[in-house]
């Protein structure tokens, strides 16, 4: 169920990271701190570039509005004000979706933005960019058939098999538990909102009130998405630190 | 080393009992690159690593090792020239970053009349003066307080060799930087090196035989992260190929 991630595959980028989970697969690369253009630089802050590229074909509105929902997202993570008149630009190339993706009956931009998110959260960690916070993002899927049991990081064959879809939602979590995204569609009423945003809650963030002590032991075997962003991150201290170790 | 290293994701609080210990007291404790300060005493990780601290110094930093080299005071760097002004070269550092100024006097013995000529893309070992947030860093060829070189100044023949950062500190860490591939091989040949904090080291082996040879058993040495027995074969293997 874990998203299997590669950190740093790019080796002329600053940051990168390949993410494969249901089927989708996408590499992000991050460059920055750069030099940034003269009419996009802010004097207070970094800019940020987010690019969407999709699998197949051009860029088209659907990429344009992920842009955005990115941009803004990512740049109340990175601490933007510690690189002032500087750019950092972040590339997301979709390198596969799955076949059912665009007749399972979810927006297709929904059932993309929580892998974008985690990629873009991925490449970011390994360009050692600033971040105030992670982020990590989930869909959940109700059917018309089984109301009460919403279905969590579907993949796109579980959705066409659960037949119609009364509402989908995307969800993001930074790591003091807090909603940084909230995308939805369909037609619910705020129980059953109320109801995704904590199924959503448990799958990005780990048990509340854990220490950072006690929060090294959960990881490996842990569900939710922030244990397994720890292990990513251990694994690339790991494989930073083996000189200390190797022989 | 710790037996167990603390993983940090960014917006992690340090607890206060992960923080150096400071032998004495009244030294402030000092917060190095990854770590950040929430008044009034919340210690929270900016960058994914691994937590490092020194009870002497009473100091805290994050250890990693990926991304783009950021300047900071007092870093050795390699400076490639880009172009000559009046009365400074405009360097760069890393690629697609604003240039760096080295002023045209800051070289050993530069005076009005006998200053450098240094054409462009010609490499200089310099001393990061200052690098403020807010307007272009400084470099600087000579020690202030003696006016002397010190090692630093225009780097002339050899070649480049791009490494990790990691690499570069571990390299002008000294022996607590665990290379010994250097070393080994110097037993056997003559060679320069310069290592720059900004990810580049640069090696003059005589020849080009050499110099790649030394450069390549470091770039090695970074890739595959060997220890001590790994880089004893690394030089082996290069010694012989000589």
């Amino acid at each position: 169920m874990a998203p299997e991630v590669l950190l740093s595959p790019l080796h002329r980028a600053d940051g990168s990271a390949t993410y494969t989970q249901n089927g989708y697969s996408i590499i992000g690369a991050v460059n920055g701190p750069i030099e940034v253009l003269r009419k996009d630089e802010l004097p207070s802050e970094a800019t940020l570039e987010v690019h969407v590229r999709p699998a197949v074909g051009v860029g088209s509105p659907k990429e344009r509005h992920l842009e955005t929902l990115l941009t803004s997202t990512l740049r109340s993570i990175i601490l933007t004000h510690h690189l002032p008149r500087t750019l950092i630009q972040l590339t997301l190339q979709v390198r596969s979706i799955p076949a059912e993706d665009a007749i399972c009956g979810v927006s297709a931009y929904l059932t993309l933005l929580p892998h974008l998110i985690n990629t873009s959260l991925l490449s970011l960690l390994s360009s050692s960019i600033p971040l105030r916070t992670t982020v990590t993002a989930a869909l959940v899927v109700s059917p018309t058939s089984s109301p009460t049991m919403p279905l969590v990081m579907p993949t796109a064959q579980e959705i066409l098999r659960a037949g119609r879809i009364k509402h989908a939602h995307v969800f993001a979590f930074d790591g003091e538990r807090k909603m940084v995204v909230c995308e939805s569609e369909g037609s619910f009423t705020f129980e059953e909102w109320e109801e995704a945003w904590e199924v959503a809650e448990d799958v990005c963030c780990r048990d509340g009130g854990v220490g950072l002590g006690e929060a090294m032991q959960v990881d490996g075997q842990s569900e939710n998405l922030e244990g397994w962003l720890r292990e990513v991150v251990r694994r690339k201290v790991e494989g930073e630190q083996r000189w200390k170790s190797g022989t | 080393m710790a037996s167990t290293t603390q993983v940090l994701l960014p917006g992690d609080t340090i607890p206060t009992s992960a923080l150096p210990t400071p032998n004495n007291p009244k030294k402030p404790l000092t917060l190095g690159p990854g770590l950040r300060h929430i008044p009034p005493s919340t210690i929270v990780a900016s960058i994914a690593g691994s937590l490092s601290t020194d009870n002497k110094k009473n100091a805290a930093w994050v250890e990693y090792n990926s991304g783009r080299y950021t300047p900071s005071a007092n870093d050795l760097v390699i400076a490639t020239i880009l172009t000559s002004t009046a009365d400074t070269f405009n360097c760069t550092l890393t690629p697609h970053t604003p240039t760096t100024s080295l002023p045209h006097l800051s070289f050993e013995n530069a005076t009005r009349k006998t200053r450098p000529q240094l054409p462009p893309h010609s490499l200089v070992y310099a001393r990061i003066v200052s690098a403020p947030r807010d307007s272009p860093v400084e470099l600087t060829c000579v020690d202030p307080s003696t006016g002397k070189s010190e090692g630093l100044g225009p780097l002339k023949g050899g070649m480049l060799f791009p490494v990790s950062l990691g690499m570069a500190r571990r390299l002008l860490a000294g022996k607590k930087g665990g290379v010994m591939v250097l070393e080994g091989l110097a037993e056997k040949m003559g060679f320069e090196v310069a290592v720059g904090r900004n990810g580049v080291v640069w090696v003059d082996g005589g020849s080009v035989k050499n110099t790649l040879g030394i450069g390549r058993a470091l770039q090695e040495v970074d890739r595959e992260g060997l220890g001590e027995r790994g880089q004893r074969k690394v030089v082996e293997r290069v010694l012989r190929g000589l």
